[in-house]
C-alpha cells in the first residue's frame, strides 16, 4: 500500500516537500521508491551549494539505471541527510520522514504553488500509469 | 506504425560517444522530440565505467596507458566495460511512450527482446532470464559482464549484451555493447581488483560470449545493425528513417565534449556541477 501523507506537497517529478516557513525539506516519494525498486547508490550535493528549480540535485543508482533527482524549489542548501550515507536502505524503507534527503533555503515560495497536494498528486500518479 | 530516428553506425571516440548519447538525451527533455535509436563503434579501444563506480579502484590506469586503451565515466549505471570490436547501440525516448511499460527493468526487457530478435537474424538465438544469472563470480571482478542483471541477454548461460540506464525528466537513455569479439585476458588486465589471473580470465571465458563466437558464418557490424534495426522495427512496430544529429544535439555535442566528457575531473571524481545552465 503506498503512502501518500497529507503534510507534504509533490512534485510531478516524485519528490516531495516538507514545508516549515521558507525551509522546504526534500526526498523521494514512496510511489517513486516503489518503482525504482532497491536503490544502490546515491549522490547528493554539498552544504552551501546553490540548486534551481527543475535541475537536478543529485542521481540515484538502482538496477544499472542512473536516475536524476529534480529539485522542487531553488535556494541554498542548509542541510544534507548524511544518515542516508551510512544506511540508504532507509530511503527504500521510510522515504517520507527518516529517508529525507536535502532541506533547501528557499528563494522563492511562489515556487510551491507549482506542486500538488495528497489528492492532486494521488490524482497525477494514477493518470501516468494509464499513459504507460 | 509511429516512426524513430536511426542515427546510422559510426565509429568515434569515447568522448564523442558519450557526449552524442547525453546530447540526443538532454535534446529529447527540452522538445520531446522522436524517440532515437543509435548503433555506433570505437575508434579507440575505451574502458568505460558506471557513473557511481570508483575509478581509482576499478580501473588499472597504467595499463589502460601501456596498452592505449582510453579511459571514460558513463552517464548511466553498472559497472566497467572495455569497448573494442563492439557493437554499442543507444535508445533514446520517453518513459511515457505506450511501447515501454513503466518501470527501469521493463525497459530494459522490451528493448532486450528487440536486441534477441535482431540475433536471431544472424543466426543467435539469445534468451533473457527474468533473474539474470544465479550467482555473480567474484573471480570476475568489477566487470559488466559479470554481474547477473535481470533481463541481460545470454547464449548459453554466456553474456553477450550488457546494457544500462540513465533517466530524467521523463525521458530515458539505454545504452548497452553487443560484443564482437571477446578477450577476457585483455579485460582482466585493465579492471581492478587483480585477483588469480588465470582463474579471473578462465571465469570470465565462462560467462560471456560474443557475436563472432556465436554466430555460424562471420558477420560485420553492417550486418549486425540491419539485423538489429529490423529486431527493433518487428518488436515495436516502429518505421527507423535515417536521419543526423540537429543544430541543437550537435550545439549540446561540443559542449558536452568539453565540458563534462573531455574533462579529466569528470572520469577521475565524477562531477555534477556541469549539469546547470545546459
Amino acid at each position: 500500500m503506498k503512502l501518500f501523507p497529507d503534510d507534504l506537497l509533490y512534485s510531478r517529478e516524485h519528490v516531495w516537500v516538507r514545508v516549515d516557513g521558507d525551509l522546504a525539506t526534500i526526498g523521494i516519494t514512496d510511489h517513486a521508491q516503489e518503482k525504482l525498486g532497491e536503490i544502490l547508490m546515491l549522490d547528493l550535493p554539498e552544504v552551501d551549494s546553490y540548486v534551481e528549480k527543475d535541475e537536478p540535485f543529485g542521481s540515484i543508482e538502482s538496477a544499472k539505471a542512473v536516475v536524476e533527482l529534480i529539485s522542487p524549489v531553488s535556494g541554498v542548501i542548509i542541510s544534507v541527510n548524511e544518515d542516508i550515507t551510512d544506511d540508504i536502505g532507509i530511503i527504500n524503507s521510510d522515504p517520507h520522514d527518516t529517508g529525507w534527503m536535502i532541506i533547501v533555503e528557499m528563494d522563492d515560495l511562489e515556487e510551491l504553488n507549482d506542486l500538488l497536494d495528497t489528492r492532486g498528486y494521488q490524482d497525477f500518479v494514477i493518470r501516468e500509469a494509464e499513459v504507460d | 506504425m509511429g516512426a524513430w530516428r536511426l542515427l546510422p553506425f559510426r565509429k568515434a571516440d569515447a568522448v564523442e560517444n558519450m557526449a552524442v548519447d547525453e546530447a540526443v538525451f538532454r535534446a529529447n527533455i527540452r522538445n520531446k522530440a522522436l524517440p532515437t535509436l543509435r548503433f555506433y563503434g570505437w575508434r579507440t579501444p575505451a574502458l568505460s565505467i558506471g557513473y557511481f563506480q570508483d575509478f581509482a579502484k576499478e580501473v588499472d590506469i597504467g595499463a589502460c596507458r601501456r596498452l592505449g586503451i582510453d579511459m571514460i565515466r558513463r552517464p548511466t549505471g553498472g559497472k566497467a566495460v572495455l569497448h573494442d570490436q563492439e557493437l554499442t547501440y543507444a535508445v533514446i525516448a520517453g518513459t511515457d511512450s505506450p511501447l515501454f511499460p513503466p518501470g527501469i527493468i521493463n525497459t530494459f526487457r522490451i528493448i532486450g527482446s528487440c536486441i534477441a530478435k535482431g540475433l536471431m537474424e544472424v543466426g543467435i538465438r539469445a534468451e533473457m532470464r527474468a533473474e539474470g544469472r544465479a550467482t555473480p563470480d567474484e573471480a570476475l571482478g568489477s566487470s559488466c559482464f559479470s554481474s547477473p542483471s535481470r533481463y541481460e541477454l545470454l547464449v548459453g548461460g554466456r553474456k553477450i549484451c550488457g546494457a544500462a540506464q540513465m533517466r530524467s525528466h521523463g525521458v530515458f537513455l539505454q545504452h548497452g555493447a553487443l560484443l564482437m569479439t571477446f578477450d577476457p585476458a585483455r579485460t582482466c588486465t585493465i579492471v581492478l581488483p587483480h585477483r588469480d589471473r588465470e582463474e579471473q580470465v578462465r571465469s570470465l571465458r565462462n560467462a560471456v560470449t560474443s557475436v563472432g563466437e556465436q554466430a555460424g558464418p562471420p558477420v560485420d557490424e553492417e550486418t549486425v545493425c540491419r539485423a538489429l534495426r529490423k529486431g527493433f522495427e518487428q518488436v515495436l512496430g516502429i518505421r527507423l528513417l535515417e536521419g543526423v544529429l540537429t543544430q541543437e544535439e550537435e550545439e549540446l555535442k561540443s559542449e558536452l565534449m568539453t565540458k563534462k566528457y573531455g574533462s579529466e575531473n569528470w572520469t577521475k571524481e565524477g562531477c555534477k556541477s556541469w549539469i546547470s545552465g545546459l
